[in-house]
């Protein structure tokens, strides 16, 4: 894998703690093999804000980023302090489109649980690397999978999420490695 | 997720059609998008698909209006509905109309997630339910039972009338007649088709021990008994009984198995408390009971109680019609077994396997092919490769006169051919008008 001609880009949404998405773009090195840069902060989505959730349209940013000039970047993941949805759920962690360009990871509902909601706790960091490496592999349309003990294996709610690990199962390993391969 | 499906999502709001459409995608799914009622029932006439999620207020044709067209032309279809204008009363038509489940809108991303575990999952027992209904069917298409004579049809048309009662059988036949098979059928073709079937050979048990196999025992009830065991009286729980030989049992053992089949109670040995049983008899003999009866032999009220139906088997020599076909399948199954290409039978062979009076059955018919398969050299089975197979010799059971022997025997050809004169006079090797003079001479007459 050529992990020179590929660059991920971390882009900041409104505001957002400073150490997230440097350590993102940490993870997707660490993890994915794959240089990520962090970007300029984007403004506020209030474009994408809807009165009768009061929640953020998650389709509407991504839509937002399509017309956004990204184009020295091959991936790119927004991160958002603001409470995202998507119509048909209650609320999402993140958001990719299958095979897509971007991707959103939301760090609203990552800081309940344990921690107390500590603003940027290392367990918030951590599920946030998690849910954008897991966007990330929709991105190189991998599935989610079966496997609780891999990083695709979709986690509905805080406690699943931190049993996933930052992985992929050996399966999911070799579709990203043919992913990679392919494009 | 390996169970990948075809869904559709049916909603008039964009919106949620994609929002869908990402999720399942997502998922690994193939993923069709249909926004009214209309819509869906022509992509369903293009494809087949095992999940519709359907929502209920859609304008022209509602969500309930769609769920019914669905499962009356789809049945297999599995549907959810979903809504934003939920209601008890509306969840519960949905459901009664056949809806899986019911989602209201906006619903948590793990909530359906498990919605899709379980309708996974309810595929998964579906597909294996079909799979084993299959296996059954193919059990209950008698594949096993072989025949095409009239008496066989008889055979095959009674066994799912009478699988239907609960109604104690008889089975009457030969040894090697397939009684066993008949009641296996019988056991699959009856309600109770899920529950075990089993089989006890009571010729083959002693008495002592068909007791403690039939009523189970308890710890120390005998010496040997170091714990205690259920019988099968008890084991059998709801399904089938198959007492097979059932005319070598004590009269001690009837009278046992009378009570039980009268108060559907046991006691097993060694206990004095009681224990309720349910199952369903079948016994099978090659004895005449009521001769049986007669000789003191057989209980007449056990012999009633079991034989509330008969069902007489006939013997392979009154079915010859039915060798060439019997011949075959087995012919089939042992050139499979045996990984042997030995897939065709003289014409020469094949009547002398008709005329062969076959006192084993279909029982010795299939051993006969298996030897045959196993030990011919070509592919093409011929007289030699049966030579094995010898008429028991009416002159060797008694002594008996050369004029007596040659009646017997013109008779025994005589029948075999159905009184043809001509094929009894060409296997006699003699001719027609000589065959005519013996019969005369013999005052031979055809046997009712």
């Amino acid at each position: 894998m050529d992990s020179r001609k590929r660059i991920i880009g971390v882009v900041p949404v409104g505001e957002v703690p400073e150490l997230a998405p440097k350590v993102i773009a940490a993870h997707i090195t660490g993890y994915l093999k794959l240089s990520a840069k962090v970007l300029n902060p984007l403004a506020h989505p209030a474009y994408a804000f809807d009165e009768s959730r009061l929640q953020y349209n998650a389709g509407a940013i991504i839509n937002f980023f399509e017309s956004a000039p990204f184009n020295e970047y091959d991936k790119v993941i927004g991160v958002l302090n603001v409470d995202l949805f998507v119509p048909i759920f209650t609320h999402v962690f993140g958001e990719a489109r299958q095979s897509g360009k971007y991707a959103l990871v939301s760090l609203y509902r990552l800081a309940e649980g344990k921690q107390g909601g500590t603003s940027t706790s290392a367990l918030l960091l951590e599920r946030a690397a998690k849910v954008a490496l897991h966007e990330l592999g929709h991105l190189f349309n991998l599935f989610h999978c079966e496997d609780n003990k891999c990083l695709m294996h979709f986690s509905g709610n805080l406690e699943d999420l931190d049993h996933t690990p930052l992985y992929f199962c050996r399966y999911c390993s070799v579709y990203y490695k043919d992913a990679h391969s392919r494009t | 997720m390996d169970d990948k499906m075809n869904i559709m999502i049916v909603d008039d709001e964009k919106i949620v059609r994609e929002s869908l459409f990402h999720w399942f995608t997502k998922e690994g799914h193939t993923v069709e998008r249909a926004s009214s009622g209309f819509e869906a029932l022509e992509k369903l006439e293009e494809n087949p698909f095992e999940l519709l999620f359907v929502d209920i207020k859609m304008p022209e044709m509602s969500g309930i209006e769609l769920l019914e067209k669905v499962k009356t032309e789809y049945p297999d279809t599995i549907v959810i509905i979903i809504t934003a204008y939920g209601s008890i009363e509306t969840a519960v038509k949905a459901m009664k109309l056949g809806a899986s489940d019911y989602l209201l809108k906006p619903f948590k991303p793990d909530y359906l997630s498990l919605v899709m575990e379980k309708i996974t999952q309810q595929i998964k027992l579906e597909s294996e339910y079909h799979y084993l209904k299959g296996r059954m069917e193919k059990i209950t298409r008698f594949d096993n039972i072989i025949g095409q004579s009239p008496a066989m049809e008889k055979i095959f048309d009674l066994i799912p009338e009478v699988a239907q009662s609960d109604a104690s059988i008889l089975l009457v036949g030969e040894t090697g007649t397939g009684k066993e098979l008949v009641a296996k059928a019988i056991h699959a073709k009856s309600k109770q088709n899920y529950l075990p079937f089993i089989a006890i050979n009571c010729g083959a048990v002693p008495d002592s021990l068909l007791e403690s196999e039939l009523f189970g025992h308890q710890k120390g009830a005998f010496t040997g008994a170091t714990h205690s065991r259920k019988g099968f009286l008890e084991v059998v729980s709801g399904g089938t009984l198959f007492l097979d030989e059932v005319g070598e049992i004590s009269t001690k053992m009837q009278i046992d198995l009378l009570r039980v089949l009268e108060e559907k109670k046991i006691t097993r040995i060694g206990n004095s408390s009681s224990i309720d049983v349910d199952f369903r008899l079948i016994s099978a003999t090659r004895r005449d009971l009521e001769k049986e009866i007669g000789a003191g032999n057989f209980r007449e009220d056990f012999f009633y109680r079991i034989n509330v139906i008969s069902i007489q088997i006939p013997p392979l020599r009154e079915r010859k019609e039915d060798i060439p076909l019997i011949t075959q399948h087995f012919l089939e199954k042992y050139s499979q077994e045996t990984t042997k290409r030995v897939d065709h039978i003289n014409r020469g062979t094949m009547d002398h396997l008709i005329r062969y009076n076959w006192p084993g059955n279909v029982r010795e018919l299939e051993n006969a092919i298996e030897r045959a398969v196993v030990l011919s050299k070509s592919r093409t089975l011929e007289m030699e490769d049966f030579s094995f197979l010898r008429e028991p010799s009416a002159a060797l059971a008694h002594p008996m006169s050369l004029r007596e022997m040659e009646k017997q025997h013109i008779q025994r050809v005589l029948e075999e051919c159905g009184w043809n004169i001509t094929r009894a006079a060409k296997l006699l090797d003699i001719n027609r008008v000589t065959l005519h003079k013996k019969i005369k001479r013999f005052d031979m007459q055809r046997n009712a």
